[in-house]
């Protein structure tokens, strides 16, 4: 058993360099397919990650009429936050509303009108996040009852279409990422044929001789797997060359996500390891299938 | 001397080839049994009929006929590269029809055949071509050694062991598909056309060779269109035209000669 598994690793090693310029055509395929892989990778993860910061960003808000005694609107804001569907609940005042709004012109480099009023405009309200966006319960319709409350803006509508652009950008995203699979391995099937269809006088020789079906798949499927480790080393390498100056390129975009670049590295290695030496393993598999039929 | 009951028992079971019943057992002492064996291939070609074939342990027959009579297919069917149609192959006492799949190897293993075109391996050496059949087949490292120098000696090529096949005249080519047939000590080899792409003088080498294999006892097949070394030898001489066998004579010369 042990010289079995040394007999088709030695082979699958002197394969590979016996045929280099075979092995090469697939590891190069590999490579480009993984680094193609782990692009579609990184901008789904960077897309979710924005999306779920859309997400988070949807919240209810409820303004609080014009001289509601503090104590009322405490006591609603005690009560909606006791809901099971709600994350937190805030008040913002009327005059906190007004700095948050003149600072967002400011930050927009925009003039600040407001100085010429004599009365601020803006109502005090509660700004209600909710755990997960897509359920509501009843706190649209609560916090309308209240006295207090002069109106909960229409957010609803929002919500809902904001969630059907991103769980379609999601869906849609996923599907490309199958479909590149889809074709990665189709690919490196015909690929990894070539070179199995190069060594076919060998596997006609092992045939008649009366070797085994092991002996003959096995050195092609670990030849299979060191072009996937191989190519997925590479990969990985060129990745770790591009991530410096793209991440300082990025680094703005992705400040302000949510995003984790340490989980992503690793997540990435991963994938990229699992399915370039999966693929190559497959292809092997699959290529040197027909040899055995017989 | 031992042999002269069988070859005779064989001689007496062609006279009456018709008697045998597939469930009967194989002549006694015989390597190969062929009984009733017709093949035709998917696209309809019909290479063999009603073929009746007993091969003693030990006998040397030659296997002649014109391009497309059949022995290729013959062969095929003996190494089980191809499976009868109807009718029984019976190599060593096992019914190749019925064989298992995972069980070929095995029986290919009691076999060693060459081709005329060699097929050896242009990347590895004399040995590294030897070794390959002990290899592929998990013969453990310390045995194989040994065993290749035993065979690369019996066909004289020691000296040339280090050499690609490529530097090699087609005579030492085929000694060395030969010593690759016989590295496994088979029961039987199995020839195809072995001289056809050797020039006259060099062919008989490869017949010396191959009677002296058969000389130490191992069964030979040998497919051949050779009419002179046929006719000198005075071998047992099988002949095939379009699928049957049309004549089956020990002794006997390429044509016939009554
Ligand atoms: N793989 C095949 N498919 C269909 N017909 C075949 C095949 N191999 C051989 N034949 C046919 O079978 C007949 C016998 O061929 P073959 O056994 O090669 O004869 P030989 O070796 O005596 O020249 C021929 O008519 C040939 O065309
Ligand atoms: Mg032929």
């Amino acid at each position: 058993m042990i010289s079995f598994v040394v007999f088709s690793l030695r082979r699958a090693w002197q394969g590979f360099w016996r045929n280099a310029v075979m092995s090469l055509a697939a590891t190069a395929t590999m490579v480009f397919m993984l680094l193609l892989l782990s692009g579609f990778f990184v901008v789904l993860t960077g897309l979710n990650a924005g999306l779920e910061f859309v997400e988070q960003k949807v919240e209810i808000v409820a303004d609080v009429k014009d001289g509601a005694p503090t104590l009322a609107i405490e006591a609603v804001q005690a009560r909606v936050a006791a809901m099971p569907e709600v994350a937190s609940v805030e008040y913002v005042n009327a005059t906190e509303a007004l700095r948050r709004f003149q600072e967002r012109l400011k930050q927009q480099g925009r003039e600040d009108l407001t100085t010429a009023l004599d009365k601020n405009p803006l109502p005090g309200s509660l700004q209600v996040k909710l755990k997960d966006p897509k359920v509501f319960g009843n706190v649209v319709e609560s916090l309308r009852a209240d006295p207090s409350i002069e109106r909960v803006q229409e957010v609803k509508n929002l919500i809902d279409r904001v969630l059907t652009v991103t769980n379609l950008l999601r869906t849609g995203g996923v599907l490309v990422l199958a479909l590149v699979g889809i074709v990665v391995l189709f690919i490196i099937v015909n690929t990894i044929r070539l070179a199995v269809v190069a060594r076919a006088e060998e596997i006609e020789i092992m045939r008649l001789v009366g070797a085994s079906d092991a002996f003959i798949r096995w050195p092609f499927i670990f030849e299979g797997a060191l072009v996937g480790l191989i190519g997925a080393a590479i990969t990985l390498g060129l990745l770790a060359l591009g991530a410096e100056p793209l991440g300082r390129v990025m680094t703005g975009f992705f400040e302000v996500l949510p995003l984790q670049l340490g989980a992503l590295g690793r997540d990435l290695t991963i994938i990229v390891v699992a399915t370039g030496v999966g693929l190559g393993v497959l292809g092997s598999w699959v290529s040197v299938r027909s040899y055995l039929l017989k | 001397m031992t042999l002269a009951p069988l070859r005779a028992a064989a001689r007496s079971h062609r006279q009456r080839p018709v008697g045998l019943a597939p469930t009967e057992s194989p002549v006694d002492g015989a390597v190969l049994v062929l009984h009733d064996v017709t093949k035709a291939y998917p696209n309809g070609n019909v290479a063999l009929r009603d073929v009746d074939l007993v091969v003693p342990e030990g006998d040397f027959v030659f296997l002649v006929g014109p391009s497309g009579a059949g022995k290729s297919t013959l062969i095929k069917l003996i190494i089980r590269d191809e499976i009868a149609t109807t009718g029984a192959v019976i190599l060593d006492g096992q019914d190749l029809a019925r064989l298992a799949r995972r069980q070929v190897p095995k029986v290919r293993r009691k076999i060693g055949i060459i081709f005329q075109d060699f097929k050896l391996l242009p990347t590895k050496t004399v040995r590294e071509n030897v070794a390959f059949a002990l290899e592929v087949t998990g013969t453990p490292s310390r045995e194989i050694g040994p065993a290749v120098d035993r065979v690369l000696a019996l066909v004289g090529l020691t000296a040339q062991a280090r050499q690609l096949p490529g530097t090699l005249s087609g005579g030492e080519q085929q000694r060395t598909a030969i010593a690759r047939a016989l590295v496994h000590d088979p029961r039987m080899i199995i020839a195809d056309e072995p001289t056809g792409n050797l020039d006259p003088l060099i062919s008989w080498e490869i017949l010396q060779l191959l009677l002296r294999i058969n000389e130490l006892g191992v069964t030979v097949l040998m497919a051949t269109h050779n009419a002179e070394i046929v006719t000198a030898l005075r071998k047992r001489v099988v002949a095939l035209e379009d699928g049957r066998i049309i004549r089956d004579e020990e002794a006997a010369a390429y044509h016939r000669e009554d």
